[in-house]
């Protein structure tokens, strides 16, 4: 028998959930069996720690079942068939609903179908906190649906605060405590605005306090980061409240070039035809250029050491396995930067496609074309970007390359230290990884 | 015996004819059995004097699943004649349908069809809204189906609704008896429901006038049969209970369109509809011969194969799909396909493989069956939940028999249950060397994770083990590994290594890193080895003796250096090689007296206190009190997987049992005990206890414990605080979290 089952990637439901743990101080209930909830703490608690120890006698057998996140209503074929009323009440006067900044309850699949009234129960119990409820998150549909329309749901639910534009100030649209590196990516991207005088107002939604939520018309402009996570939700804000969105046309800023163009990008739609004047400002952008100059001066040092002694990484082979916003930007980097070779570029189930015609122009451009076409399970890559899953399933099938983690599933590192593949840190981190990944002999 | 099912529209009389029909049958001197599939729970109202009687559902709701019995939920009413309610929940609320469901898998456990009923007769709600209303059409219970209907448009819209449910099912099956006219006196009447007869190719069985004699003998609490004996209706009824006494003939469900139904025989004219909307059809059914699941092992036996949480109805822990999805793709030739939603296979998937990328990432190691688990979503959607699931689950099997595996297992998620997809008519898609086997986990309703491995195990078994394979000498199965600890690989090696010096090979490892070949044979092996003799491991122990007069070693991997020295020495002597170990034995003894002489200046006279959801833990304790550690007190928690403390040991520490974890603080002040060992270590106990932690599976072989000691001399001798923990004010100080 020939047959891999490639990883199942994360559906509407999990996108519903990480939309919301996401959100500082919220409880995220599952109105749920135990086994929807194991994975959902499991995962939230490891991407966004808040919790110092897992000793049970902090979390308790009944909603918690031992897991310091997403309480759960523990339905069981009775509640299937009587309701989940009461269990619903009784979890809520447990956690002490009215505690929470934010409270918010997600049904499982199967709860979908029951049609309990879990706004009506839920707001008799907490006539005055902020509340969310998700009936039916999806079946079978894509992770980045179930977390924007999650969003949007909110966003329409609560108060936004319209006030006082701040100039020169952003949101960060579409980013999830699900993508692999957030905290890193986060803090590179927010660094780099800063450099250019840019600051954030809001990152949605990724550990974003409720507030910070409320004020998000107060920006100038919404950037969207990850489009996949945060194109639909920018679209939404433009219709409700006319907020203008940037979308970078070459996918995410990784690598040099891009990050250049990303944030020369974001102050073109930020300040118009009229670029700043202001001596302050203009000194800050060219700290960013100063910065972004020795970062690669760092890159070149490296690469050319190597590459004098082996002639690398010039045709080394890789495959990516990725949405296509990624794919495109670590293609470019990969390809137009470090002078590797595409293998296969292969996009992940469920992805909305938005830059595969943009990707497929790049790879024509360098008769490359036919690595999309290539699955990642078929190609042997010297190097392999991809999740954790994939990684090892290569590796079971007896491939020889260096495996370089860009998504969840983790093959198991802790990252104490935040780390990202965006921005200048994240093109250094990238080279650092590929010269380390590469076959010398 | 004869099953009959009534359908009709909501209020239109077929619970008062169906127990007319039920008290004309046992004055026929018949047998009779009335199920009430009706949240109103008043079916069988007329057959009792008008009492009301527990329903399934709510003796489902608060009974011990070990304590079910029939007689509890059937009673008896009018000349004998047996009574059941569903039952359900309030309008509104929870879904029915699933009730229908429930209360039927919980008649199939009872074995209610070995009682001698000649009729049993099903007074179902409605019109077929969904799948959980359909179970009486379903093959293996109605042979009959009668259509209550008057002749009000909704209810021959409803009659032809049901017909469409039932071809749903039976396909050109015969199977539908006719109508009953339920008159009531509306004009034009007796010709609208003449003509949807006709156009629905089906005959009148019986007319039943309005009189006001129902309404009397309701009154009175009893049927129009027993009430009024001299009635001319009695005769109606008579009628109708001698021709189901026959063979009439039967006919298949030819449904109308609805724009047959509203222009042929409600004779609506519909004003032309401004816009052209396209609707979507559900889907026709190929036609598919559907076979009932073979006579076998009966794994619904409430008393035999359940687990710890069922029996206990502890809140459930995990979904009985993920526990089989866990255990059946360790069928490696296999192919599992989970019917339901993608987050369902998505959530088994990634725990599935968290250890193989963990095993990989830590040691190296490549785990087969934790990287790459054959596990495949059906992927149902929102218009699948509407409509069924079974034809794309059909389709899925037939993708999945391109890769050629050597059996294709079907579990099924809480949606597919609730929404009622019967995975059993997939067997007919079996093959000659591919068997497609169902699983009936339906989510989390058939219980926990581990009611889900314990489905998993029993069905693969019941399916693939071969009874006929001659033995093979020297070789043993291994039974009950579990496949999601850390240590499973390395245990197996332990046990391997202890195995080879005997010449004693492996033939299956049920269910881990198998294959469908290994099962068949499973037969082979003159010796089983129970990996863990915890409530499941026991529960395993007992069907395998049960079922194929599996001989099992009476203890299980041995952990520690007692429990090594027995089985090794009880493995030998069973294969008549007791004189090959000795020299083993005695080089692990040599080793163990040494360690604890080397270990015993330091932890001598230390107080020791355990709590932990271990209910074996001897390993440990051999160690210590070896060393002459002084224990203060063994607090068991209440754990999922098992019941049952044992020791060697008893009478010389104290002993809690269910131990209540907020004990721990006061009992860590009043004992002051230098070691504590728990599954989890806590950062707010006194410092000066050094806190640490024991695995829930331990390392088999003759050093476990001594590695535990060590680790505890090492620490006790650093005697220091780390300086990480006094960070913890910063933490509260700048974590905002």
């Amino acid at each position: 028998m020939k047959f891999y089952s490639r990883n199942i990637t994360a559906d509407s439901l999990t996108g519903a959930v990480f939309a919301l743990e996401g959100i500082r101080r919220s409880a995220v209930i599952m109105n749920a069996p135990t086994g929807c909830k194991f994975y959902h703490s499991a995962i939230s608690d490891n991407q966004y720690p808040r919790q110092i120890s897992f000793d049970p006698l902090n979390y308790p057998e009944t909603f918690y079942f031992g897991q310091p996140r997403v309480p759960c209503t523990y339905l069981d074929s009775y509640d299937y068939v009587y309701g989940s009323k009461d269990k619903l009440n009784a979890l809520l006067d447990f956690i002490h609903g009215e505690d929470y900044a934010l409270v918010a309850i997600v049904n499982s699949p199967g709860a979908a179908l029951i049609g309990d009234d879990l706004e009506g129960i839920a707001r008799a119990k907490l006539p005055h906190t902020p509340l969310l409820v998700i009936e039916n998150p999806g079946f079978s549909q894509s992770f980045y649906k179930g977390f924007q329309d999650t969003l949007q749901a909110l966003l329409k639910n609560l108060p936004l605060v319209k006030g006082l534009k701040k100039k020169n100030s952003i949101n960060l649209i579409g980013i999830s405590i699900f993508n692999k590196y957030y905290r890193g990516d986060i803090e590179e991207i927010e660094r780099l605005l800063k450099l250019c005088g840019i600051e954030t107002n809001c990152v949605l939604c990724a550990d974003t306090s409720l507030d910070d939520l409320r004020r998000i018309p107060q920006a100038a402009l919404n950037v969207i980061l990850y489009p996949e996570l945060g194109l639909d939700i920018a679209r939404y804000l433009e219709e409700a409240y006319g907020m203008p969105y940037f979308l970078f046309d070459k996918g995410l800023p990784i690598g040099f070039d891009l990050t250049e163009a990303f944030l020369s990008g974001v102050c073109e739609k930020l300040y118009g035809d009229a670029l700043p004047t202001d001596e302050g400002l203009k000194d800050q952008q060219s700290s960013f250029t100063m910065e972004l100059e020795k970062a690669r001066v760092d890159a070149y040092l490296h690469l050319s050491r190597i590459h004098s002694l082996t002639g690398l990484p010039r045709g080394v082979t890789f495959s990516v396995e990725a949405l296509s916003s990624s794919l495109y930007a670590y293609t470019d980097f990969f390809l137009n930067y470090l002078g590797m070779i595409p293998n296969a570029i292969d996009h992940i189930k469920d992805d909305p496609c938005l830059f595969t015609d943009k990707l497929r122009t790049l790879l024509e451009k360098h008769h490359l074309e036919q690595g999309l076409h290539q699955s990642v399970y078929e190609a042997e890559s010297d190097l392999v970007f991809s999740n954790g899953s994939t990684i090892a399933q290569l590796k079971l099938k007896g491939h020889a390359f260096s495996g370089i983690e860009i998504e969840l599933p983790s093959l198991g590192y802790i990252d104490v230290f935040p780390k990202t593949h965006l921005g200048i840190k994240g093109s250094l981190l990238l080279v650092e990884q590929i010269l380390n990944g590469m076959n010398f002999s | 015996m004869k099953e009959i099912a009534f359908y009709g529209k909501g209020g239109i009389g077929k619970s008062t004819i169906s127990a007319n029909i039920a008290a004309a049958l046992s004055l026929l001197d018949k047998k009779a059995l009335q199920i009430g599939c009706d949240p109103k729970h008043d079916s069988t109202r007329l057959l009792l004097g008008g009492q009301q009687i527990t329903t399934v559902l709510d003796y489902l709701k608060t009974t011990n699943p070990l304590a079910y019995r029939l007689e509890d939920i059937l009673f008896h009413g009018f000349n004998g004649i047996g009574c059941i309610e569903a039952g359900g929940p309030e309008p509104g609320i929870g879904c029915a349908g699933r009730g229908i469901l429930s209360t039927f898998e919980l008649l199939n456990r009872l074995s209610l069809k070995k009682h001698t009923y000649d009729f049993i007769l099903y007074d179902v709600l409605g019109d077929v809204v969904c799948g959980g209303f359909a179970v009486p059409i379903r093959r293996e219970y109605a042979d009959e189906i009668y259509i209550v209907t008057s002749g009000e448009y909704m209810s021959l819209y409803a009659a032809n609704n049901i017909l469409r449910g039932i071809r749903n099912y039976d396909d050109q099956k015969k199977r539908v008896a006719g109508l009953i006219f339920n008159q009531r006196n509306i004009q034009k009447e007796i010709y609208r429901v003449e003509a949807f007869a006709e156009a629905v190719g089906l005959p009148i069985c019986g007319y039943i006038p309005r009189d006001e004699t129902f309404a009397l003998s309701e009154k009175a609490g009893k049927t129009l049969v027993e009430g009024f004996p001299d009635s001319p209706l009695r005769d109606t009824f008579r009628d109708l209970a001698q021709q189901m006494l026959t063979d009439i003939p039967l006919y298949e469900a030819k449904p109308l369109t609805d724009a047959l139904l509203e222009e042929a025989v409600l004779e609506i004219k519909k004003q032309p509809f401004s816009h052209n909307i396209a609707i979507k059809q559900p889907p026709i059914k190929e036609n598919t011969e559907v076979i009932i699941s073979s006579e076998g092992i009966d794994i619904q036996n409430p008393n035999g194969f359940l687990s710890k949480n069922i029996i206990s109805q502890e809140p459930l822990h995990g979904c009985a799909f993920n526990g089989a999805a866990t255990m059946s793709v360790h069928v490696k030739d296999a192919i599992v396909i989970g019917h339901g939603p993608k987050s369902c296979c998505h959530i088994s998937y990634q725990g599935i493989s968290s250890a193989g990328r963990r095993n990989l990432f830590e040691r190296g190691s490549l785990l087969p069956v934790p990287i790459a688990p054959n596990l495949v979503s059906s992927m149902m959607d929102e218009s699948i939940m509407v409509f069924g699931g079974i034809d794309l689950l059909r389709e899925k099997i037939q993708e999945m028999k391109k890769y050629h595996p050597k059996a294709i297992l079907l579990l099924s998620t809480c949606p597919a249950g609730i929404i009622g997809d019967d995975l059993s008519q997939m067997e007919a898609f079996s093959e000659p060397g591919l068997p497609v086997i169902p699983i009936a986990t339906e989510g989390n309703l058939s219980g926990d994770y581990l009611q889900g491995m314990i489905l998993s195990y029993l069905t693969i078994a019941e399916k693939l083990i071969q009874r006929d394979v001659p033995q093979i000498p020297d070789c043993v199965n291994i039974v009950f590994e579990k496949v999601v600890a850390k240590n499973t690989t390395q245990n197996f090696s332990v046990i391997k290594g202890l195995l080879e010096p005997l010449g004693i090979k492996i033939n299956c490892r049920y269910l881990c890193e198998t294959n469908v070949s290994e099962i068949q044979n499973f037969m082979a092996a003159p010796l089983n080895l129970l990996a863990h003799k915890d409530y499941m491991g026991r529960m395993m122990e007992k069907f395998f003796q049960d079922t194929y007069q599996a001989v099992f070693l009476d203890v299980p991997f041995p952990i520690g250096f007692y429990e090594s020295k027995i089985w090794l020495s009880k493995v030998a002597s069973f294969f008549g090689k007791g004189t090959l170990i000795n020299e083993t034995i005695v080089m692990h003894e040599e080793i163990f007296q040494r360690e604890i002489q080397r270990l015993k200046p330091i932890l001598k006279g230390k107080k020791l206190m355990i709590i932990t959801y271990n209910h074996q833990i001897d390993w440990i304790l051999e160690v210590a009190l070896a060393l002459e550690m002084d224990i203060v007190k063994i607090g068991i928690l209440n754990f999922s997987q098992d019941d049952l403390f044992i020791t060697r040991f008893a009478d010389q520490f104290p002993l809690v049992e269910n131990y209540d974890q907020q004990q721990r603080t006061e009992d860590v002040q009043t004992l002051k005990p230098d070691i504590l060992l728990s599954n989890y270590t806590s950062s707010d106990l006194d410092p000066c206890v050094l806190f640490d932690t024991i695995p829930y599976c331990p390392d088999v072989g003759f050093l476990s414990g001594l590695v535990l000691a060590k680790r505890w001399a090492r620490l006790l001798q650093l005697n220091l605080q780390e300086g990480w923990r006094k960070d913890e004010v910063l933490f509260q100080k700048y974590y905002s979290r």
